[in-house]
């Protein structure tokens, strides 16, 4: 979700007029986020430079932003196009065709008629046994998400981790909303799957 | 009737609150009256939704004037 105070009119005058002090504000709240979203794509030096960059594509053209999307909007569509450049010259594309990502990871776990073979266990995700693994919890999440394929890893980051609207990924992705609601259910499924054998075996 | 396996499918439309026709939410509602498995997965991937919305927090003061220094290098 979008920082409410960076995306009102007022907000937005004073940037495009040159306001110092509202560019420092846009930077402080936004910079992490968009850091963030490049490093779904790149490594960590890599990630700072495309968002460096990304800062410099968007204060040039902030004059010129006629605010018909979000800010957040924006500055992510601008860092992910960064990064889609800076992957091209190392010979890397990211694909947002669904059919080239291994499937869905809880086929197995239903009936060819389609009922459940074998259901998912119950567990809580915020109840006290919970506090007691929290760390290995977060350890084999953010490997599993690592793991995931740089489209699917990509959509949940923008859509679970940050909150942004669906409609606003499609646009900021340039992808259809029927190959992005495969994605993210892809991504979803298989960190469920996850969550689900973590729960039941205490093993990542 | 749905299966279990198209209401995994779409469950994710309802955990992101997409406008759904009112045949489709209907035969959802009606499928989790009848499945608690459906239910429980429901209930879990939205709480997991729920777990990694994890937006970081605001840039350091020092950071914060690294990056402007870069963006206008005269002042």
């Amino acid at each position: 979700m979008a920082i409410p105070e960076l995306e009102s009119p007022e907000f937005l005058d004073r940037l495009r007029a040159g306001d110092r002090d509202a560019l420092t504000e846009l930077v402080r709240g936004y910079h992490p986020r968009l850091l963030a979203t490049a490093r779904t794509l790149l490594s960590p030096a890599d990630a700072e430079e495309a968002v460096q960059d990304a800062w410099i594509a968007a204060h040039r053209a902030l004059p010129r932003f006629q605010g018909r999307s979000a800010l957040l909007t924006w500055l992510t569509r601008i860092v992910i196009n960064q990064a889609r450049m800076q992957l091209r010259r190392g010979g890397r594309e990211i694909p947002f065709d669904p059919t080239e990502d291994g499937g869905d990871a809880l086929d197995h776990r239903f009936k060819p008629g389609g009922h459940w073979r074998d259901p998912p266990r119950h567990w809580d995700l915020t109840g006290p046994d919970a506090l007691l693994t929290r760390d290995e919890l977060q350890h084999c999440l953010e490997k599993n998400l690592a793991a995931l394929p740089d489209n699917q890893r990509l959509l949940l980051q923008l859509r679970d981790v940050q909150g942004l609207d669906f409609d606003a990924i499609c646009h900021i992705l340039e992808v259809s909303a029927s190959n992005a609601r495969v994605l993210l259910h892809r991504a979803r499924a298989r960190i469920f799957q996850m969550v689900d054998h973590f729960q039941e075996t205490g093993e990542c | 009737m749905l299966k279990c396996r198209d209401l995994v499918n779409q469950a994710d439309l309802l955990i992101d609150g997409a406008e759904l026709r009112p045949g489709r939410r209907l035969a959802l509602r009606a499928h989790l009256l009848i499945c608690r498995h459906c239910r429980r997965y429901l209930r879990q991937l939205d709480a997991l939704t729920d777990h990694l919305h994890q937006p970081p927090p605001p840039l350091n003061e020092r950071d914060t004037r690294a990056v402007l220094e870069r963006l206008e290098p005269r002042r």
